[in-house]
């Protein structure tokens, strides 16, 4: 190790590789030395310039240099004095503890006569969403309707979309006035645009075979799509009507907030009127009726797509105990496979976050 | 019922099949009997949307009742008045002021707690489950509740949808941050902790490369549910589109209530664009 011996030993490993050095070149340890661009622990003999430069990613930078100064112009624009915000989170733990120390009980039959309401309220306009927004995805659905029928429905299913169920139900108001019934149409509209969209999408995912089947045996528009495409389409279609009304259930909450009736209505009345305890046991509630009907609808769900009765959680748990012991296991594969369920899990939350 | 073409045998013909059951000499299978499940399915979905319907005292007649006064609304909110869009800047500013403060705290706050949230990167069962616990009632919360809580608490104002921003982006941001973290392959932090490096050490320098391009397309796709959302908790009184939403209601002002709707409709698609382009840009 003496020739190397201006290099210091904290790295042996990069000192082992390092080739040995020519005889006669002697000089090259003093003037490593001597080099002040020489990262620590570089053995003479290789150049300091042995490592690839970084790539110059003159996009990246742009792009990075736009983002901050977007971030910093918007925290030095806004409104909002900063100053104040010491006092937030002391603030925040007293009305926890004033919503949750205890929460009123009490008023709980109330909250779930309520709750019921806004059930009803998903419930109603879900079915009125897929009695509307089945027929019209049939008529976007591409192979089976012309491009001037397609294009239309599907622009309208799009802005439907783009509109919060909140806007729509404020636009309903003039109409109904602020009910249960204005929630429930605004739910329905809402939940037009999604149905639609999903359901053109698992339409046209159907398998071509029976389609092709059924015009060749002579079948009208209405007899290919009775026969060549529902039968296939079915479970997807059955579970993402379920899986909407989970997110009506969501909707209709966040609706009642703005005076549609129901829990939300509730809550908004309390916290108005600053009854700490009872927002405290409002909020509980949604929570768990939330998760109570995630968990119904999901169970129906399974058994539709997968023939079999499981509560989600069940699933979800045994899928991470398997993916847990293949991960030990050192076959890969195996756990790319228990991983992927994940996956889909993982959109599933991204579309529900969407509504 | 069409008759199909194909010969079946009179039951005398051929000896030995009148002994068999009645139905074998189909030359297609018994079609299964469904009708008893179907129609309790049925009758079931029947009765929950007549209770829905009972509960929410649906009423096709109010809807004609009204027609008149809402055929008027439907005339003013089909045109838009665009001498408005220069009084809806203030708002549409602070809107967009609290989406980017709002995703970049989140993201920011989001980034170690999907560390800790996630099993590959954290050793810990205790703080894991604790973890976990937390973000899943966070998450639970829809965001105009948020609001509508924080505009109580703190007071009216753009603050007040930061607050709700973030706490509803911080619930999406680190389920989604940690389930990619639970897909990741874990070599490299193996081999870290092998070398002698810590937990802290290793899940930095061999996650968090790994994890980044997730990492930045969420934060892509938070910020532009963030957007949707900003325009929406204004209602209860937490700043920006929302309030002037609830302003231009309250006055019966539709020709301006469009005018507002089509900023939205606009920034959304826009954004929803520009997101997608981005996002696709960052997974190739």
């Amino acid at each position: 190790m003496t020739p190397l011996g201006t290099t210091p030993a904290a790295d042996p490993l990069r000192v082992a590789e390092a080739p040995p050095p020519a005889p006669g070149s002697a000089g090259i340890g003093s003037t490593v030395g001597s080099n002040p661009d020489s990262p620590a622990g570089l053995p003479p003999g290789i150049p300091p310039a042995a490592r690839p430069k970084r790539p110059h990613r003159r996009l990246r930078q742009v792009v990075w240099a736009l983002v901050s100064a977007v971030v910093v112009a918007a925290f030095w624009s806004v409104d909002i004095s900063w100053d104040s915000l010491g006092h937030a989170p002391a603030r925040l733990v007293h009305y926890i503890g004033l919503m949750f120390g205890p929460p009123a009980w009490g008023q709980l039959p109330a909250a779930v006569s309520a709750t019921m309401l806004s059930v009803a309220m998903a419930w109603f306009g879900t079915m009125l969403g897929i009695v509307i927004s089945f027929p019209l995805s049939l008529l976007a659905t591409r192979g089976l309707t012309p491009v001037w029928v397609r294009w239309p429905i599907r622009g309208f299913f799009a802005v439907l979309r783009a509109v919060p169920e909140v806007v729509i139900a404020v636009l309903m108001l003039s109409v109904t006035g602020l009910t249960a019934y204005t929630g429930a149409l605004a739910i329905a509209l809402g939940s037009i645009g999604t149905l639609g969209k999903w359901g053109y999408e698992s339409f046209e995912a159907v398998d071509r075979g029976a389609i092709e089947a059924a015009n060749a045996a002579g079948a009208s528009r209405a007899q290919v799509m009775r026969w060549g495409v529902w039968p296939n389409a079915q479970p997807d279609v059955l579970a993402f009507w379920l899986y909407r009304f989970e997110i009506s259930v969501r909707a209709s909450a966040i609706l009642g907030l703005i005076g549609a009736g129901g829990i939300g209505k509730m809550l908004m009345d309390n916290i108005q009127f600053r009854v700490w305890d009872v927002v405290g046991m409002l909020m509980i509630t949604v929570v768990a009726i939330t998760m109570i009907i995630d968990q119904l609808s999901g169970m129906v769900r399974i058994r539709i797509i997968t023939g079999r009765w499981d509560l989600p959680f069940a699933a979800r748990l045994r899928r991470r105990r398997t993916a847990r012991a293949t991960a030990s296991a050192p076959d890969g594969t195996a756990r790319a496979a228990a991983s992927d369920p994940a996956g889909t899990a993982n959109s599933e939350d991204r579309r529900k976050a969407e509504e | 019922m069409t008759t199909f073409p194909i010969a079946v045998p009179p039951p005398g013909d051929a000896p030995g099949i009148a002994t068999r059951h009645p139905d074998e000499h189909r030359p297609w299978p018994h079609k299964p009997r469904t009708w008893p499940r179907a129609l309790v399915i049925a009758a079931v979905i029947c009765a929950l949307t007549a209770w829905s319907a009972i509960a929410i005292q649906f009423d096709p007649a109010t809807l004609i009742r009204n027609a008149h006064n809402a055929s008027r609304t439907l005339v003013q909110l089909f045109q838009p008045d665009y001498t408005f869009i220069p009084d809806t800047a203030g708002a549409l500013l602070e809107t967009v002021q609290m989406a980017v403060i709002g995703t970049a705290v989140s993201v920011a706050l989001a980034l170690p707690i999907s560390f800790l949230a996630s099993r590959v990167t954290n050793p810990s069962t205790v703080v894991l489950g604790v973890a976990r616990f937390i973000m899943n009632v966070i998450r639970s919360i829809p965001d105009l509740l948020y609001a509508a809580v924080f505009v109580t608490v703190i007071g009216t104002g753009a603050i007040s949808g930061v607050f709700a921003l973030v706490l509803f982006d911080l619930g999406i941001m680190v389920k989604l941050i940690s389930e990619a973290l639970d897909g990741l392959d874990r070599g490299g932090q193996e081999a870290a902790l092998a070398s002698g490096a810590t937990w802290l050490k290793a899940d930095r320098i061999a996650m968090l490369p790994e994890v980044a391009p997730s990492y930045i397309s969420q934060t892509i796709y938070v910020f532009e549910l963030n957007i949707r959302a900003s325009t929406v908790i204004g209602l209860v009184g937490a700043g920006g589109l929302g309030m002037l939403i609830d302003k231009v209601r309250t006055f019966y002002q539709y020709h301006y209530l469009s005018t507002i709707i089509l900023e939205v409709l606009v920034i959304i698609l826009a954004l929803e664009l520009l997101s997608s382009a981005s996002r696709k840009r960052l997974l190739i």
